[in-house]
């Protein structure tokens, strides 16, 4: 062994460590500090880059709040049947119930999860719409009926949006944005025969009862419906989302359009806010006390999970919190130190079972990984399984709960990873490091 | 595989809990539903001028409302508009009404009350939003227990999501036991799905342990039941760490938190505790019987 070597390349480790901790540690106060105040980004103060971590009487502008702690607008409708609707004698009841599905389903995909649709009376419907920076855009993707017509050559409707099976927006061989309709077996077959046998002529497709285009049939098309015209992207992909939701059932008149308070007072916020900090910092001291420097550790990963979380609240769309949202962030926080713990009490383990600090830390983590791996992938199944399939607040609680999932992972596995590995060369002291007992573990690292 | 005496015992205790809890339903005091799932009365008043939600708030408190939402509306937020639970007949609403209107022309002279309304409100959580979050949690479990089942064996897939089940169930039944201090809003959607992703994760660990303590070979000579508590017993220390930290924050909230907020964190601990006590009393010994089940088939 050269044992010249060892002392040396020792002592470089160590300097490597204080060294790679150091910038770690900057970097976390730097972004942290950023994340509180905010920055501008240019000398006249014109662009300035938001802060998003709220701090007690302080919530960044950033970040959305449902109707309870911010408003937004409410709208009111008058629904009624339409003259084929009354001919039949259609009920009221079970047309109201479809309508509301449907406009609810329109403002979750648009971003609108906390959004609410009730009814009023027998024949309203009301809509209130948190923190929306352009209503009258949201209201016209909600309020527009989506009526889609398909017309034969002698102006016959032959095929409605009933047999749309999924609307996307896509680009056509121009690659100009375009609305593709992919169409059910029935709609296929309908669609198909009519341009087989139409071959040459004209037939029209409605929106509305708008012409949204008339092509001549070169060929029958079974298959896929592309709707080119004068869209953008985002026209486009409104249509088609509007399409996909499906046609609202009965004919709407705006009544009122205004907009409304917040029902919550802002101390409601401001004393959430206030107990999720002392929240937090119970959860540290708890952490600092049962694991010392380990602890340490995880209250410094935890701050970094709590700065990547906001900034992900404040970025990705469709997110409101309500208060009810922000008392689960809070929850969340409390259990994204779950992975923590796990790989901690695994590294107590391998140090009680005699192994040298080092190496209990990379044999700690390696067997704490299992777990954390099928818990959080259990977890992200259920959350993508309500974020798919969930309408309204169930879907805005699955994208929290997506988020928080995957920053907690992420920072058990790389930040508190990297973060000990370099720590665990400077304390060598297992009773220090983790609270470990230490009299058995010394034995071993002579 | 028979269950251990007790497990048994903490199976007797849970369905116990649960039965109260249906009884109380079948007697007529089941969940108390909030104005989300009840829906209601819109009020809506001109108040002449910008008014204080505070005052009609506790005006609204005064008149022997119980449950209200009240929020400005229109330019200056002159517009009253007060959600409040719906009133047995008319003559009550018109009552509810005088009475509020008195109170408050007193303090703004400039409402103008001949021009009020009241209109029937539906439920925010309307049957379709619900039945969507049964469907979509049905569905959740499903896949969790085929996942569970792929990574793990089928009967731990079936104790985990039983074990969910039983979580959920007690939350339920605390919400009908304290329904005095406790009422169902949308919000308690949100409380069940988080103990779902919780309560997964606490079964998951114990889960782990024993897939892990089954191959070693100092645990050769366990049986099932055996292996779940040392498997159990070796776990404590992450089990008590991870609870008190997620109790820790939720107590905060619930102890310094608005009545929206107490709402969501009072059936959030209930769910952590009925999470913990299952994962560590009741769904491992669920495996140990399950696994024995189909062990002895074959």
């Amino acid at each position: 062994m050269k044992a010249a070597n060892r002392p040396r390349s020792k002592t470089n480790r160590k300097t490597a460590a204080i060294v790679s901790l150091s910038i770690a540690l900057v970097l976390t106060v730097l972004i942290g500090l950023l994340a509180l105040n905010g920055m501008p980004l240019d000398s006249r103060g014109l662009y300035r880059l938001l802060p998003w971590v709220p701090s007690p009487g302080n919530w960044p502008d950033s970040i959305s709040l449902g109707l309870d702690l911010k408003g937004g607008v409410y709208v009111e409708y008058e629904a009624s049947l339409s003259p084929e609707q009354e001919a039949e004698g259609a009920e009221y009841g079970p047309l109201m119930e479809a309508t509301q599905k449907v406009m609810m389903d329109r403002l979750s995909d648009k971003g609108f999860a906390e959004a609410t649709v009730t009814q009023i009376g027998n024949t309203g419907i009301r809509v209130e719409i948190p923190d929306v920076k352009d209503p009258q855009a949201v209201l016209d993707l909600i309020g527009t009926p989506a009526k889609l017509e398909f017309a034969d050559p002698n102006g016959n409707i032959f095929m409605d949006g009933s047999y749309v099976q999924t609307a996307s927006q896509s680009f056509d061989v121009d690659s100009k944005p375009c609305i593709q309709l992919v169409l059910t077996k029935q709609g296929e077959k309908l669609f198909g025969d009519m341009t087989a046998q139409s071959i040459g002529q004209e037939i029209a497709i409605y929106l509305d009862d708008q012409l949204l285009m008339s092509p001549v049939v070169e060929s029958a098309i079974y298959g896929p419906v592309q709707i080119s015209g004068d869209y953008t992207v985002e026209s486009a992909a409104n249509v088609a989302m509007q399409l996909q939701s499906g046609a609202l059932p009965m004919d709407l008149r705006q009544d009122k359009l205004d907009t409304i308070s917040a029902t919550l007072g802002r101390d409601a916020l401001d004393t959430s806010v206030t107990a999720a900090m002392i929240g937090i910092l119970l959860v540290m001291l708890i952490m600092l006390v049962r694991y010392r420097v380990c602890g340490l550790v995880a209250s410094w990963a935890l701050s970094i999970y709590i700065i990547a979380l906001f900034f992900l609240i404040a970025v990705v769309p469709g997110i409101q919190l309500t208060l009810p949202g922000i008392a689960g962030v809070v929850l969340g926080i409390g259990m994204a130190v779950d992975a923590n713990v796990v790989i901690f009490e695994r590294i107590k383990e391998e140090v009680s079972g005699g192994r040298p600090l080092i190496h209990a830390v990379r044999i700690g983590f390696k067997n704490a990984m299992s777990a954390i791996l099928d818990a959080n992938v259990t977890t992200i199944i259920a959350a993508m399984v309500l974020l798919i399939f969930g309408t309204g607040s169930v879907r805005g609680f699955a994208t929290t709960l997506l988020l928080g999932v995957l920053v907690s992972m992420l920072t058990a596995i790389v930040v508190s990873r990297f973060l000990l590995t370099n720590v665990v060369r400077l304390v060598k002291n297992p009773a220090v490091f983790l609270c470990a007992p230490k009299a058995q573990a010394e034995k071993e690292v002579q | 595989m028979k269950l251990q005496k007790k497990t048994l015992i903490c199976l007797g205790i849970s369905l116990a809990i649960m039965l109260t809890a249906l009884v109380l339903t079948l007697c007529g005091r089941g969940i108390n539903f909030g104005l989300d799932f009840t829906g209601g009365l819109i009020l809506n008043y001109d108040m002449g001028e910008s008014f204080d939600t505070a005052i009609v708030e506790k005006t609204l408190g005064e008149i022997g409302v119980a449950e209200f939402a009240v929020s400005s509306s229109g330019e200056d937020g002159r517009v009253m508009q007060a959600r409040i639970a719906s009133l047995g007949s008319e003559d009550e609403v018109q009552l509810l009404q005088a009475a509020l209107e008195e109170k408050l022309l007193a303090v703004y002279p400039g409402m103008d009350a001949a021009a009020a309304t009241a209109s029937y409100v539906g439920p925010v959580a309307g049957s379709t939003l619900v039945r969507n979050a049964i469907s979509s949690v049905l569905l959740a479990a499903v896949l969790m227990l085929v996942y569970i089942a792929f990574r793990f064996d089928f009967a731990s897939g079936l104790a985990a999501v039983l074990g969910l089940l039983h979580d959920v169930l007690i939350m339920l039944s605390f919400m009908v036991i304290l329904r005095d201090l406790l009422q169902m809003n949308s919000s308690f959607i949100a409380a069940m799905l988080t103990i779902v992703g919780y309560s997964i994760n606490n079964t998951i660990i114990i889960f782990d342990r024993i897939r892990e303590n089954r191959k070693k070979p100092v645990h050769a000579g366990l049986d099932r039941m055996q292996m779940v508590d040392v498997s159990v017993r070796e776990s404590l220390g992450r089990t008590i760490n991870t609870t008190l930290t997620t109790l820790v924050t939720i107590t905060c909230l619930y102890l310094l938190g608005v009545s929206a907020i107490r709402e969501f964190s009072l059936p959030i601990i209930v769910g952590v505790l009925a999470g913990v006590y299952s994962a560590n009393l009741i769904n491992g010994y669920l495996w140990a019987a399950l696994e024995g089940i189909g062990k002895r088939k074959k």
